[in-house]
């Protein structure tokens, strides 16, 4: 052997131990369960019994199961929630950071991007207070103000606990979606708004036609973040409502899991996880297309 | 002539300074409302985690009459927040370790050495960034209770490390190309091995992307709620998250001691984000945007 294959073939070996950690940890505890969760979904299955292999029963159901498709609604009303609440907050604030003369900037992004970082068991304690009928800070407030016949028992109403977990979510996202905004409004090139302003473009002419050109990969990308996002929806609504009242916010990832720990359907749970992860999937691989012309573009 | 023409500049750039200066202290005030949306949430869990039941009751919005700081240690011990914190630290600090250690080495060597099917892959790990942790529960509860793991630190530390990888290896594999290849090169002139090139090179010039990695990696494992609701069912080994949820079944109505419970599990989170904010916003904006 020359000396060249000796030095590529130990090359070879030095890079796969450098690998080989972080290839076994992936391949154990994420390429496995993803693999196993394929099988059980062809499965009926209760967790202790043997399993009964049922080829695409499971998906059938799925088709046919009107709570599913109730879930799944609940998780699509909150993508159309989010692309407008926090994606349009986040957008307002990183503008306001960015393009307007004001003192503190450091600690005004700071105050604003605090929720993102408080554990969503903490949010949902905030929330729950907030909404809670009697003591509620919502509820107190309103009372004070003369609009009583406004107080509710926010979370226990059906026609109001979808939207009062949507806001208590919004008030924790709005901050990923301002930081990536700021990076991006960073980026974009003082010279042109200069050209703008002497050719008189007044501030709604900037924003029209410089700043959200400019941006506009960066939205889309944030929008589709923001429904993979949306359809993972799971902490806040497990804390506070568990998917009631009968079922008006139940959501997607939480009839997966009473499906298989709850009414014992491992089977039928995995195949709803098939679903959404397939689903999300599609998601990803657009997010990353957008990602690699964001590339070829910069 | 010419002097009336200086008088005017002079005038002019004064007003516009004005002008200038009063817009500033507008968008300020401006600025300062709207963080009112953080603030006026978080005031109401301080003020209201000072107060007694009964003044939580007379006067829910107001800022305590008198303070109640002994609410903090009975939460403490109430609340069991001593064992939790534990805990979520047991888990929390080899999840960090392990992402750093094994996503580093990985991304090393994607970024600096030749092999076989190099592409592919670095292919295979990326493709875990299209699925979600949480549709694997199912499978993980039962792959644990197969390893006699289940209800043990290591249900939540394995997974919790694979599920970041192929992010860490994505980060720091564009990071560490950066590096100038003159200095690699310089390096193994000097006749250093792959290993000390990683160790005397590679890992001093990457520790900012290492620290944006670790800030972020922390807060998303000190909060995770998901896969410990799942995969812990005992007391014993309960976190932060899932002792303050339980906390909350307890004392749902006992809205001062459940106040100072959310403080005290939300205090070191928001001190590591006070300090850390720059790589923490940083890993947040390269994960979204790289």
């Amino acid at each position: 052997m020359d000396t060249r294959k000796v030095k590529a073939l130990r090359e070879t070996i030095s890079a796969i131990s450098f690998i080989f950690p972080a290839l076994l940890m992936y391949a154990a505890f994420f390429i496995y369960p993803a693999a196993n969760l394929i099988r059980l979904s062809l499965f009926k299955w209760d967790g202790l019994e043997p399993m009964v292999f049922v080829g695409a029963e499971n998906y059938i159901q799925l088709f046919k199961d009107s709570i599913f498709w109730l879930a799944f609604r609940h998780n699509m009303f909150w993508v159309l929630g989010a692309v407008f609440v926090p994606v349009t907050f986040g957008l307002a604030l990183a503008i306001l950071l960015t393009r307007f003369p004001l003192h503190g900037k450091i600690l005004f992004r700071t105050i604003y991007f605090l929720p993102q970082v408080l554990s969503s068991i903490t949010v949902a304690i905030i929330w729950g207070w907030i909404y809670n009928p009697v003591y509620g800070a919502l509820n107190q407030t309103l009372r004070m103000i003369g609009l009583d016949f406004l107080a509710h028992g926010w979370l226990g109403d059906r026609n109001f606990a979808l939207p009062a977990l949507f806001i208590a979510w919004s008030w924790i996202h709005y901050g990923f979606t301002m930081v990536i905004f700021i990076a991006a409004l960073e980026g974009i090139d003082e010279v042109y708004f200069d050209a703008a302003k002497i050719d008189g473009a007044n501030k709604f002419q900037q924003f029209r036609h410089i700043l959200i050109p400019f941006i506009k990969r960066q939205l889309t990308t944030i929008i589709v973040i923001t429904t993979i996002f949306s359809f993972q929806v799971f902490d806040l609504v497990y804390v506070l409502t568990n998917g009631g009242p009968n079922r008006a916010s139940l959501v997607t990832p939480l009839y997966m899991l009473s499906s298989a720990f709850r009414y014992y359907k491992v089977g039928y749970g995995s195949a709803i996880a098939v679903a959404l992860g397939v689903f999300i999937l599609v998601l990803s691989v657009i997010l990353m297309k957008l990602r690699n012309a964001n590339k070829e573009a910069s | 002539m010419k002097t009336y023409n200086t008088i005017n500049l002079e005038k002019k750039t004064k007003i516009s300074g004005y002008l200038k200066r009063w817009k500033s202290i507008i968008y300020t005030v401006l600025a300062a409302l709207l963080s009112l949306i953080v603030l006026i949430p978080l005031y109401w869990v301080i003020s209201t985690s000072l107060k007694d039941r009964a003044q939580v009751i007379e006067n829910p919005l107001g800022p305590p009459v008198e303070f109640h700081w002994e609410n903090y240690p009975e939460a403490w011990e109430t609340g069991r927040f001593g064992p939790y914190f534990r805990n979520s630290v047991l888990i929390t600090v080899p999840t960090v370790l392990g992402v750093l250690m094994f996503s580093f080495s990985a991304a090393f060597a994607f970024s600096i050495l030749n092999f076989p099917f190099k592409e592919g892959l670095y292919v295979f790990f990326i493709t875990g960034l299209t699925i979600p942790l949480g549709v694997l529960v199912v499978p993980l509860y039962y792959q644990m209770l197969d390893l006699k793991l289940l209800d043990t630190h290591w249900a939540i530390i394995l997974p919790q490390i694979a599920v970041v990888i192929p992010f860490g290896i994505m980060l720091l594999r564009s990071f560490i190309q950066e590096i100038p290849s003159e200095i690699l090169d310089a390096g193994r002139v000097d006749g250093c091995s792959n290993w000390l090139l990683l160790r005397h090179i590679v890992f001093p010039l990457s520790r900012s992307a290492l620290l944006s990695l670790m800030v972020f990696e922390f807060m998303w494992s000190w909060n995770e709620f998901l896969l410990p609701v799942v995969l812990l069912q005992t007391e014993r080994v309960r976190t932060l998250p899932l002792g303050l949820n339980f906390f909350h079944g307890r004392f749902s109505t006992n809205f001062p001691l459940l106040m100072a419970g959310a403080v005290i599990s939300f205090l070191p989170v928001v001190i590591v984000y006070i300090l850390f904010q720059r790589q923490f916003v940083r890993g947040i904006t390269a994960g979204a945007l790289k």
